[in-house]
């Protein structure tokens, strides 16, 4: 996911200058100069400042470049194509996915299905994968609801304590 | 004085908090020793779990995880070359040619060894340092605040091991995020965009979950998994260093110093700490040629600084609510969630819970060593579990963890969205601490810069006329300036030599 700095740069410009126009929108606090308007316009205008900078390269020479460790033998090299990147996608994706189904699955099946993914997509054969997938939301369910007493959803599969 | 230490006894020799500090021990031990999961990883997730405890069990399972996460990190430096914290990266190498050359026990002993003394001298400094600068910051005015935050983010984005246009840009995305919700000086909704959720702002929790844990995770989906471990018999660990410390005392203490110095400063932390004290042993040492062929003085000093800066870094935070690095930026959110408001009376009308906090820091050290050494011989095995077994937990813990912060969704959406800006971020060169510290200090340096300017009547004269205000603009703005004049000195450099032939 490494981007040229002129689109990051830029997107920063972008961001920055709606944060200041967002900021000069709001209103002041009656009777005073200054209101919440005030520190989203200088964020704003310094952000867009800095992402032009980025945009230009200046600064680029104090960044160190990436060390790239060379791959012992035996190691597999990592796969590359286009779709590979997506990988990183997942875990935010499954994160996304307990807070759509935790309330309906219920804590226990939501967990298990989030641990079997992982699990397998780092590499997991499922003799390891399926066990995790049983003990793992077990294991958390136990400290999490039963010692620290926070409201999991039991959904389909609640717990018997 | 003697009764608040007999008071802070009783307050930490309560079943409660030597449970709490034993568990967090392990814990941070293991999660430590675990490449890729960093310490400040380790003290976020904890978070949640803290939240219901009492407050001192819950400090005590901070000072305790993040100690023994920034020591542990460096047995997987010295077994397999891959750091378990960033803190260990400045030696891995060092310490993994030390284990080839058969001292394996050697390098793992003075990680623990110097990390506890590092950790002690660290807490004397804050034991030390705190209660005078409480008396002085008492005085302070909302300017002073406003350029001391100022001078805070600065320092961030200056040690930054990276291009520090990044981290200023970095850190005035964490500035923005802080925007977001009505808590702001009109209590008017700002960036909320309709959404109810984002009325109270980002807690600033989930937001460093993201950031730190699920962003490693998603890093680990591309990279492949490390080497497993080989199998070893330790011989003694503590053998030698009695020897190691008589012969190094003066790169321990200056390690020590340095370690308390970046601890302080604002932003800076651990990693900071090893590089600088490792540069620096190298720099002075009387044999710099043996460096990085299995050497142990560099990581002599390196190891005593990174973990005096965890304990200095607690400073800037108990006395002004500015952390001195990501892990006390954790502390700040634990501390006010548990009513201990950071600021300089805290010294005053908390003073047991201060002595407490001391006691605990130095309580952690000394225990920090039989575990450490434990943790050492069973490393073996810990460092086996693969990375498809611990990536899961590291899921779990984070979904359920962010929804247990305020027993709602919007948290693990929370998570989700920057463990993706994390991500992101890191890739392209921008520096997460900055924005994590921006996170942090938003609402405080908003509150300064605007109360300071409706004092003033919107002038900007007044934020430069008290004395301490001023001293504290001038290094403020020096640091901002800084880089833009490093940058044009080295482009004239550069133009220079091209012209010179003609």
């Amino acid at each position: 996911m490494r981007l040229p700095d002129q689109v990051t740069g830029l997107f920063l410009v972008g961001l920055g200058a709606a944060a200041a126009y967002g900021g000069w929108l709001l209103p002041p606090v009656p009777g005073q100069p200054v209101g919440p308007n005030i520190f989203p316009l200088v964020i704003g205008s310094g952000l867009a400042l800095c992402g032009l900078a980025i945009a230009l390269g200046i600064g680029h020479t104090f960044e160190e470049e990436e060390e790239i460790i060379p791959l012992e033998a035996g190691q597999a090299r990592p796969p590359t194509g286009k779709l590979y990147g997506l990988r990183a996608l997942l875990p935010p994706a499954l994160l996304l996915f307990y807070v759509a189904a935790a309330d309906r699955l219920g804590f226990i099946i939501t967990a298990a299905l989030i641990v079997y993914v992982t699990s397998s997509a780092l590499g997991a054969r499922w003799k390891l994968s399926l066990p995790l997938a049983v003990m793992a939301p077990i294991v958390i369910h136990l400290i999490f609801s039963k010692l620290l007493r926070v409201p999991l959803p039991a959904g389909l599969l609640p717990m018997p304590w | 004085m003697l009764n608040t230490l007999i008071e802070a006894f009783a307050l930490i020799s309560t079943w409660e908090v030597i449970v709490a500090m034993l568990a967090a021990s392990v814990y941070g031990l293991v999660i430590g020793s675990l490449p890729g999961l960093s310490a400040t990883m380790a003290t976020a997730l904890l978070v949640p779990v803290t939240f219901y405890l009492s407050p001192i069990a819950a400090i005590a399972t901070i000072v305790a995880a993040s100690t023994m996460a920034i020591f542990s990190g460096d047995i997987p430096g010295a077994l397999l070359r891959i750091p378990g914290t960033p803190a260990s990266a400045a030696y891995a190498d060092e310490a993994y040619a030390m284990t080839r050359k058969g001292e394996a026990e050697l390098a793992l002993g003075a990680g623990v060894w110097f990390s506890a003394v590092g950790g002690i001298a660290g807490t004397l400094s804050l034991m030390i340092l705190a209660p005078p600068l409480a008396e002085i910051a008492l005085s302070f005015s909302t300017f002073e605040y406003f350029w001391l935050a100022f001078l805070g983010l600065m320092c961030a984005t200056l040690v930054a091991r990276s291009s520090p246009v990044k981290a200023i840009a970095g850190m005035f995305i964490g500035l923005l995020v802080a925007c977001i919700g009505i808590e702001n000086p009109g209590g008017v909704p700002r960036f909320t965009f309709g959404m109810t959720d984002l009325f109270g702002g980002i807690e600033p929790i989930p937001a460093l979950v993201g950031v730190f844990a699920v962003a490693q995770v998603m890093r680990a989906m591309l990279t492949p998994e490390p080497p497993p471990i080989p199998k070893r018999k330790f011989g003694s660990i503590m053998a030698g260093q009695w020897r190691l410390t008589k012969k190094y005392r003066w790169q321990m203490t200056r390690g020590n110093i340095i370690g308390i110095i970046i601890g302080v400063l604002p932003g800076a932390g651990a990693d900071m700490a090893a590089w600088v004290s490792y540069a620096m042993s190298k720099r002075f040492s009387k044999e710099p040629e043996k460096f990085g062929t299995g050497h142990v003085e560099g990581l002599v000093e390196a190891g005593a600084s990174n973990n005096a800066s965890i304990a200095s870094g607690w400073v800037p935070s108990l006395l002004f609510g500015i952390p001195g690095d990501t892990i006390a930026a954790i502390a700040i959110g634990v501390l006010y969630m548990k009513g201990l408001n950071p600021g300089p009376t805290l010294f005053t009308e908390k003073a047991s819970s201060m002595y407490a906090i001391y006691l605990m820091f130095i309580i952690a050290n000394i225990i920090m060593i039989p575990l450490g050494i434990v943790m050492i011989r069973l490393a073996s095995y810990v460092l086996r579990a693969p990375r498809s077994s611990v990536m899961p937990f590291i899921m779990l813990c984070c979904a359920v963890g962010s929804f247990a912060i305020g027993n709602n969704m919007f948290g693990v959406v929370t998570v989700a969205a920057f463990g993706i800006i994390g991500y992101v971020m890191e890739a392209n060169g921008y520096p997460v601490a900055a924005m994590v510290l921006g996170i942090v200090m938003g609402t405080m340096i908003e509150q300064s810069f605007v109360t300071s300017l409706i004092k003033s009547d919107g002038s900007v004269l007044p934020f430069f006329e008290r004395p301490i205000s001023a001293i504290l603009a001038a290094l403020a703005i020096g640091a901002l300036i800084w880089p833009v004049l490093v940058w044009g000195w080295r482009r004239l450099k550069a133009i220079s030599p091209a012209a010179a032939p003609h």
